[in-house]
């Protein structure tokens, strides 16, 4: 599915990615944790293309194709979804709009046939639903004075209409009520399938309480230091991360 | 020295009607006033001697019919080079007395001879112009209490080579309510000044729409201008398109306490387009609150022009005025003169302002590539978004849905450039 050889990427001229090598397959699920500066958004920044993210080395490819060589709306189109940590605010555009042009899109350039309207509509509002985003919310701007938690779940309802192959979800546990993570995951975990895979950004073990992840991994500097199964969550939530600066970039590949 | 103000006030002279006594004030003050150079200030981003020069030829062309907007169910009155298109307004809700100025009863010659250049200041050159010349127009008048849904829309087409004046009068009295629509359109090398002056009466409320359609070579000067009595509302929405020439004054004076006014203002152009709108609000009582958005987009070669001045008079305390003007450049040859200007001379009053001028919103555009949507697209829809944002807050949806594909295909032809 995923493929991220010795990454190297930087902003404004600052060293974030370090050589990150991840690879997933379909139907994984991937967590990665570490402390605050490691680089954890970078990744999916970089890998959504967003401008101003230069790299510098390696490679990341999907399903064979090369995602950095792709703009960012093709990597979408590629089956790439970034669930943002602080999804934008868009007033004037309304939720539907945005996500019909969306999906409209991403069929397009799949040669699949195009959704009535009226049909979006049917599955935006089962989206909304399975989210717990009162229906009214497609009519108002994206994002527009939505709270922390609703963005989220917006992110998340987005992630149910466009079905990517590769998700990543940038810290979308953070500033959420334990209701909302619980909604959050069961998004999620309703999408798992054999053939689609995610990587779940997050700082704390807590969301994956919910999202059960196959694969653990921390990230340190811009480097992945250490993998493991579900278990290492556990253990760095009892650890914190202090004992990294204690170790040399290790690899404990499972 | 303008020709064509030397002609205006001749043509004035000969004009008579039961308006005569307050138009043959104005005619004085015309004949004092000069026409605006590039030093007044007012003036100074319009090429105005392109009103001046202009040859204007007859061309006898037929204006297109003017439909109801559909589910709208408003009172139309159309007109064409100045000529009311229908004398039958059909039935009216009570309340509510529709006339045109020429038809106007004993009764309504009162309050309308009253209001008539009493709201809009005589400052306004192309106003004096239309005090002198406006004999076609329309009274309209909302007697105390009557809440009126029923939208009045007035329509002034103005075809090749032709020259219109037209005047709306409103009194919405005591505790009434009213919507009032003025519509402006033509896209021939034509002059045409459009002046409105409403009176809204103590706890009475308009809902207000001015959409400045001319464009191409059809030239306009127009106005509208607002008195607030007393816990008077008034929630109004402009929409500028540019022309060869376009310019609108909007005055609002709080003239009575605790007035409130929503103004919102739109402007979309292209081409050698000009749009240039005035407002000017004067807080002469005290605890009123100014509400003022103004969204401006500018492609190719167009110029805009805003000027939005609050004006807090000593005894106005506890007053609470906001501007707010952003703009989008999508051209570096598009220009953007804008200038908010405040002048406070009470204590205790809150008051902000500002103008931008940006480009697109960069983090609005990469999350919506990062769904898919091309990089194109994402623009237009952004560049929709932020003029949308206003036309969302329309109180009339089915004037807001009326107006979007009108916009959606401004947008549209922006592109291809």
């Amino acid at each position: 599915m995923l493929s991220i050889k010795n990454l190297q990427a930087s902003v404004e001229e600052k060293q974030i990615l370090k050589g990150l090598d991840l690879d997933v397959k379909p139907g994984e699920v991937h967590a990665i944790m570490g402390p605050n500066g490691a680089g954890k958004s970078t990744l999916g920044y970089v890998l959504s293309g967003r401008e101003g993210y230069s790299v510098d080395g390696g490679s990341a490819s999907l399903n064979g194709a090369d995602l950095l060589d792709m703009e960012a709306e093709e990597r979408a189109r590629a089956g790439l979804f970034l669930a943002f940590q602080y999804p934008v605010e868009i007033p004037g555009v309304s939720n539907l709009e945005f996500l019909k042009a969306a999906v409209d899109t991403q069929r397009e350039a799949r040669s699949e046939e195009k959704v009535s309207s009226k049909d979006f509509l049917k599955m935006a509002r089962e989206a909304c639903k399975q989210v717990d985003l009162p229906v009214d919310f497609l009519k108002r701007g994206v994002n527009e004075g939505f709270s922390g938690g609703e963005k989220k779940r917006n992110e998340i309802m987005q992630m149910l209409l466009l079905k990517p192959k590769l998700c990543v979800l940038d810290e979308t546990d953070s500033g959420l009520d334990i209701d909302a993570l619980q909604v959050v995951a069961e998004g999620v975990n309703s999408q798992r399938s054999p053939d689609r895979s995610f990587i779940v950004v997050t700082h704390y073990q807590r969301l994956l309480d919910y999202i059960k992840p196959d694969f653990v991994h921390v990230l340190s500097d811009g480097k992945i230091v250490r993998s493991g199964d579900a278990s290492l969550a556990l253990e760095l939530e009892a650890q914190g991360y202090a004992w990294l600066q204690d170790q040399p970039a290790a690899d404990e590949t499972a | 020295m303008s020709k064509w103000l030397d002609s205006a006030v001749t043509r004035g002279q000969a004009v008579s009607d039961w308006l005569s006594p307050k138009r043959n004030e104005s005619l004085e003050l015309l004949k004092a006033a000069s026409w605006p150079t590039r030093k007044t200030e007012a003036w100074k981003y319009v090429p105005i001697n392109v009103w001046d020069r202009a040859d204007l030829q007859a061309a006898n062309t037929e204006a297109p019919v003017f439909d109801a907007i559909e589910g709208l169910g408003s009172i139309d009155l159309v007109f064409v080079d100045g000529q009311l298109q229908s004398d039958t307004i059909g039935d009216l809700p009570v309340g509510l007395s529709v006339t045109s100025i020429a038809a106007a009863s004993e009764a309504d010659q009162v309050w309308a001879k009253e209001t008539f250049t009493s709201v809009k200041p005589a400052r306004h050159l192309f106003g004096l112009v239309n005090d002198v010349l406006a004999t076609a127009g329309v009274l309209i008048r909302v007697e105390a209490g009557a809440q009126i849904e029923r939208p009045v829309r007035i329509v002034n087409f103005v075809t090749e080579g032709a020259e219109a004046h037209t005047r709306i009068l409103v009194s919405v009295e005591d505790s009434a309510s009213a919507v009032v629509i003025e519509q402006c359109s033509g896209t021939q090398l034509s002059r045409s000044t459009a002046f409105a002056e409403y009176r809204i009466g103590e706890s009475a409320k308009l809902e207000h729409y001015r959409f400045a359609l001319q464009t191409g070579a059809a030239m306009n000067a127009g106005g509208s201008h607002f008195e607030l009595a007393t816990k008077a509302e008034l929630n109004s929405t402009l929409v500028g398109f540019g022309s060869q020439m376009s310019r609108v004054d909007i005055d609002v004076t709080h003239a009575g306490e605790y007035a409130f006014a929503k103004l919102n203002a739109i402007y979309l152009l292209d081409g050698k387009e000009l749009f240039d709108l005035h407002s000017t609000i004067e807080h002469v009582a005290a605890n009123g609150t100014t509400e003022e958005n103004v969204h401006g987009i500018v492609a190719d070669n167009s110029r805009a022009v805003f000027n939005g001045r609050i004006h807090i008079h000593r005894d106005a305390q506890k007053t609470l005025a906001e501007l707010n003007n952003r703009n989008l450049l999508m051209s570096n040859r598009a220009e953007i003169n804008t200038k908010p200007e405040l002048e406070i001379y009470a204590d205790d009053v809150r008051c902000a302002h500002g103008a931008t001028i940006a480009e697109i919103d960069k983090k609005a555009l990469y999350y919506m590539q990062s769904r898919g949507v091309s990089r194109a697209q994402a623009q237009i829809m952004l560049n929709f978004g932020f003029i949308n944002e206003l036309v969302e807050q329309m109180p009339n949806e089915i004037l807001a849905d009326w107006l979007r594909p009108q916009l959606r295909e401004r947008f549209a032809n922006m592109e291809v450039k």
